[in-house]
């Protein structure tokens, strides 16, 4: 199919990471963040780190959904889907990530009616089908799901729908990123944006980071072949001593972005004043709830939850995988007390969680074979 | 002809969450009705996709979907 095939081309992939290797400055180490964790799962799954020249390191950001969200706000959910008669929905990756406890996975083995879907608008279908019963969306996700979420809960309202509520933990890219380039911890070289984040919001939003911080960044397609042409943009601006604001990925990121979603989003959300992040804290304006004229479908209004802070478990390094501080392997318990089937942390529960991706495609140690 | 509105599981690879890890599949519109469009994938599996943010739509279009939603175009705005 047009727009997958040849942006996966191996010839093209090694051509790419040889001028890669004719942009490396002698002597300088060069630290580029991919922000979103579908990149992170497609740079471990296509194996281009190992294309990538030893001096070019590819730091893991916090761009993964699921990897973020707090213990206590999965407590919030197991909560709701313990009441009897709620049909609680969520997606797929949301079933295994711990809480204080156990995983809404856990809760279903209790009897919770707990079902995976791939949209918002299957949990809305299954409200249709359920009248008499409640059904509660878990809702989690960047700019790139906030629009669905968005787009269902316009169509609940549109419906008259007295059924169906929505726990909102959608939360936005731009204050993380602010936040680790504040961070004493951190010295990057540039980034490589998200791609789809960047199809509902466009390319302004990014615009403080070479105006504020002076660093590049390319949004990305997460075809290899994109990943590579991205970082060969971010070292030819090092380079040539600029930083912008680049669009590699032009066949689909429009510079303004879907103005249709930021509308919908407008309409249904507003930010709320902080949120907490996984390893990275509270930070202000950084996730979204309903607003005033969607409260009826807020199960945060409707429901009960505990609403407690919990804090990750004394083992936990994911907080300094999120913020690119470690890589997977430097973590104490990676490959040990915590892999896939046994995850102490969310960056081992996600597929796409930096932990999973090292884990599920073999990057065990630090030795990276020269290509 | 009206299209139910309401999208089909979207055939997320076993251990990889499509919607959690923010990536878009691309599809190619077969039929575009009213309330949604019926798409296909790389692989040829067929689904029905909400439109809504990315109307008009015809068939051959290709459009970016991520959760069931198309989010925007492959090949630029029409």
């Amino acid at each position: 199919m047009r727009f997958v095939d040849e942006y996966r081309d191996a010839e093209l992939g090694q051509a790419l990471a040889t001028q890669i290797l004719g942009e490396v400055e002698p002597g300088r180490h060069y630290k580029v963040m991919e922000v979103c964790g579908g990149h992170t799962h497609s740079i471990y799954k296509y194996g281009i780190d190992d294309l990538l020249p030893p001096d070019v390191e590819l730091v893991h950001g916090p761009g993964c959904p699921v990897c973020v969200i707090p213990m206590g706000r999965v407590d919030d959910g197991i909560a709701v889907a313990l009441n009897d008669g709620v049909i609680f929905t969520c997606f797929g990756d949301m079933l295994r990530v711990p809480g204080s406890e156990f995983t809404l996975l856990d809760a279903k083995a209790r009897g919770a009616d707990v079902r995976m879907v791939y949209s918002p608008l299957d949990a809305l279908r299954i409200a249709r089908e359920n009248p008499d019963r409640e059904v509660v969306f878990f809702a989690i996700g960047f700019e790139t799901t906030a629009p669905s979420t968005a787009l269902t809960l316009k169509r609940a309202k549109a419906e008259g729908m007295r059924n169906f509520t929505c726990i909102c933990n959608h939360v936005t890219i731009v204050p993380p990123l602010r936040a680790l380039l504040e961070s004493p911890d951190l010295r990057l070289d540039g980034f490589i944006g998200p791609g789809h984040v960047c199809t509902v919001v466009g390319a302004r939003p990014f615009e403080f980071i070479p105006a504020d911080y002076g660093r590049p960044i390319v949004i990305s397609g997460f075809e290899p072949l994109d990943i590579l042409q991205s970082v060969l943009m971010i070292l030819r601006q090092l380079r040539s001593g600029r930083s912008e604001v680049e669009n590699q990925y032009t066949r689909v990121v429009p510079q303004e972005g879907n103005v249709r979603a930021l509308e919908v989003m407008a309409e249904v959300f507003e930010l709320r004043p902080h949120f907490e992040w996984r390893g990275l804290g509270f930070i202000s304006q950084s996730a979204l709830r309903l607003s005033d004229a969607y409260r009826e479908f807020d199960a945060e209004v409707r429901f009960e939850m505990p609403g407690v802070r919990v804090a990750d478990p004394k083992a936990c390094q994911c907080g300094e995988v999120l913020k690119g501080v470690i890589k997977p392997w430097e973590c104490k318990v990676f490959g040990t007390a915590c892999t896939p089937e046994h995850a102490i942390g969310t960056c081992m529960v996600s597929p796409e969680g930096a932990c999973a991706a090292y884990y599920n495609f073999g990057r065990y140690a630090r030795e990276r074979e020269a290509v | 002809m009206t299209l139910a509105a309401e999208p089909q599981a979207c055939g997320a690879q076993p251990g990889h969450c499509i919607t959690c890890g923010d990536e878009g599949v691309a599809m190619r519109v077969i039929e575009a009705g009213d309330l949604g469009a019926l798409c296909q994938d790389e692989t040829g599996e067929r689904h029905e996709v909400a439109i809504d943010l990315v109307t008009p739509v015809r068939a051959g279009d290709e459009l970016l979907v991520h959760a069931g939603v198309a989010i925007g175009r492959l090949g630029g705005d029409r």
